[in-house]
């Protein structure tokens, strides 16, 4: 079943056209690579979708129908949760903190903004859900995020999109600058999320992964999504070859052919 | 070892060492004349407190979400005067006047925080043009003349500029206004939600929008706040004294923003401390009144008062890296 459909999605920067013309959709359990070189316009669309900036032009479906997400909050009310490259957490924050940052425990829901952060459910659900990324049992939840490693601030950006249950996840780049250990602990939260029904948008530049997780790939290049591909289908020299733009015309040809 | 570290965290937090440094200059004024610890003296402290500690309040929230005004001042200044022109020339209620203030005050304060959140300037500047606008209109409306103030009793006076006796000591009510709004702020910075978006505001602005926090309205309503206060406590000094001054709180913007840093706010936000700021701001009014006592020529105590803050702020710094280096 269709989750996420985008339609002719277009977006300039001044005179940058960083995205040209993207469609494509994704279903309900599927996990799909979104591929492409430097500045290909990945981080763009998954902007786009998560309501960072609104598109010049294209339409956005969610489950059929379409809606208009004008902000981040719009997304994450629709169950799309995003992990974006280059910004996700404060660092003057606690880790704790910053896993509910936006959506905070509280006590006394009706004083508002002003209501009383539960900090025990804080510290409580933020301990248990850095266990059960498997890659933070030495972090301490009041920790200050600005004391961690790169490694250790992507992990916990991820755990925070695993504890509400999007229907789409959005990750980009999740496993850049992460260690070995930890580089499992995302694929395999990859995979779990997958199997409990979620569908992911995975963003990476590194290949491999791409086959141990991913159903389906696309790829962009200058703005435009130029191949679509089943994993089953193709093979990791093929896929390579689409992002560097060797031989695209018979590249192309066989994509559509399918 | 987390225990350990958070204790010797606090002892190295910047409002403990900023404590710390309030208590040595208090030795150093009590030692070096008798009359700094008398009733008389502390009395008259905690009256000029909580005028600039008041504002010091909504500006240590400002910072904290990464913004600054320095239009501060300039509000204390027109806001008594504006509601002391209504009632003498406007033949208005004091109460009216009193709520047109207000609202002159939310007005500008929203102004601030529309152009830097919308337009995208920053706070810098737009507060440093919204200095000039405010101070003059207060010196062209008033024609560069002092007002008198309101000094009938009655239940405004009472409530903001009221006084009572606690032993020989003499308290303005003014001091119930810094204690319960300090206790406020404590709260909704360090406890609420709307604490915790605006440390996070401060600290990656980004990062805070991308998880659906407002961090626009959340400045806007900062900015209205710190008028209203810098409003609030221009009319506790003109009730005090009985007389509104168009210059009045001229420079105060840079004494509250330092009594702010003082205390170990950080300046390019992210991290604020209430407890710091009062700290800050007992710091500053102790070397003030000090500085006078033990017969500073009194053009010369800006020079040591500057020098001070210098000092502290370099204190600040150093513990800073040596945290880090930790
Ligand atoms: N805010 C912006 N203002 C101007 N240009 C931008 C902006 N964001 C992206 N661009 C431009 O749009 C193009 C696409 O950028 P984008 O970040 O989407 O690339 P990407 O595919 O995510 O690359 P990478 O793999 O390096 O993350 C680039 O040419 C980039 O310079
Ligand atoms: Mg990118």
């Amino acid at each position: 079943m269709e989750v996420l459909r985008l339609h002719n999605l277009q977006k300039s920067f001044g005179s940058v056209r960083a995205l040209k013309s993207a469609s494509f959709t994704l279903n309900e359990g599927e996990v799909v690579a979104l591929l492409g070189d430097n500045g290909a316009g990945k981080s763009t669309l998954i902007k786009a979708i998560s309501g960072v900036f609104p598109v010049d032009r294209g339409d956005i479906y969610v489950r059929g129908q379409k809606v208009s997400i004008r902000s981040t909050r719009d997304a994450m009310d629709l169950g799309i949760e995003t992990i974006h490259q280059d910004t996700s957490l404060a660092p003057d924050l606690s880790i704790a903190r910053n896993l509910f940052l936006g959506r905070e425990p509280v006590n006394l829901k009706w004083l508002g903004v002003f209501a009383p952060l539960d900090l025990a459910k804080l510290r409580d659900a933020a301990s248990a859900l850095l266990k059960r990324v498997g890659i933070s049992k030495k972090l301490d939840a009041d920790a200050l995020v600005s004391t961690l490693s790169g490694g250790e601030r992507q992990s916990i950006a991820i755990s925070r999109a695993m504890q509400f249950a999007a229907k789409v996840i959005i990750l980009d780049e999740p496993t850049n600058n992460l260690g070995v250990e930890e580089t499992h602990g995302v694929l395999r939260f990859v995979k779990e999320v997958r199997d409990a029904g979620h569908s992911v948008l995975l963003i990476t530049h590194n290949i491999h992964h791409v086959f141990q997780v991913a159903d389906r790939i696309i790829v962009m290049r200058r703005g435009e999504i130029v191949a679509e591909q089943t994993v089953a289908d193709t093979d990791l020299l093929t896929v390579e070859s689409i992002i560097t733009g060797a031989d695209m015309s018979a590249l192309l040809r066989e994509a559509r052919a399918k | 070892m987390p225990v350990v570290k958070r204790r010797s965290s606090l002892i190295r937090s910047p409002q403990f060492s900023s404590l710390v440094i309030l208590m040595v200059l208090l030795a150093v004024f009590a030692i070096a004349d008798a009359n700094f610890l008398s009733p008389l003296n502390i009395s008259n402290m905690m009256a000029f407190l909580p005028e600039l500690g008041i504002i010091a309040l909504g500006m240590t929230l400002l910072l904290t979400a990464g913004e600054f005004d320095l239009s501060v001042g300039a509000v204390f200044g027109l806001a008594p005067v504006v509601v002391m022109l209504l009632v003498q020339n406007g033949g208005f209620d004091i109460g009216i006047a009193l709520l047109a203030g207000l609202l002159l005050c939310i007005a500008i304060g929203a102004v601030n925080g529309l152009i830097v959140t919308k337009i995208g300037i920053s706070s810098f500047l737009v507060t440093l043009s919204m200095l000039l606008v405010v101070r003059g209109a207060a010196l062209y409306i008033t024609q560069g003349f002092p007002l008198k103030s309101w000094d009938q009793p009655g239940f405004f006076v009472t409530l903001l500029a009221g006084s009572f006796n606690i032993g020989t000591f003499r308290f303005y009510t003014s001091l119930w206004w810094f204690i319960g709004l300090s206790l406020l702020a404590i709260y909704v910075l360090h406890y609420a939600k709307l604490g915790n978006w605006i440390s996070a505001i401060g600290s990656n602005r980004n990062a805070a929008v991308a998880r659906g926090v407002p961090a626009d309205a959340v400045k806007i309503w900062l900015f209205i706040l710190t008028s209203v206060l810098a409003g609030l406590a221009g009319m506790i000094s003109a009730f005090r004294i009985s007389a509104a001054s168009p210059v009045a709180g001229t420079g105060y913007e840079l004494e509250v923003i330092a009594m702010v840093v003082v205390g170990g706010t950080a300046l390019t936000g992210g991290r604020g401390t209430i407890l710091g700021t009062i700290v800050g701001a007992l710091m500053l009014r102790s070397i003030r009144n000090g500085i006078v006592l033990i017969g500073v020529p009194g053009l010369a105590y800006n020079i040591f008062v500057g020098v001070i803050i210098l000092a502290m702020l370099i204190l600040h710094a150093l513990l800073q890296k040596n945290a880090a280096r930790s």
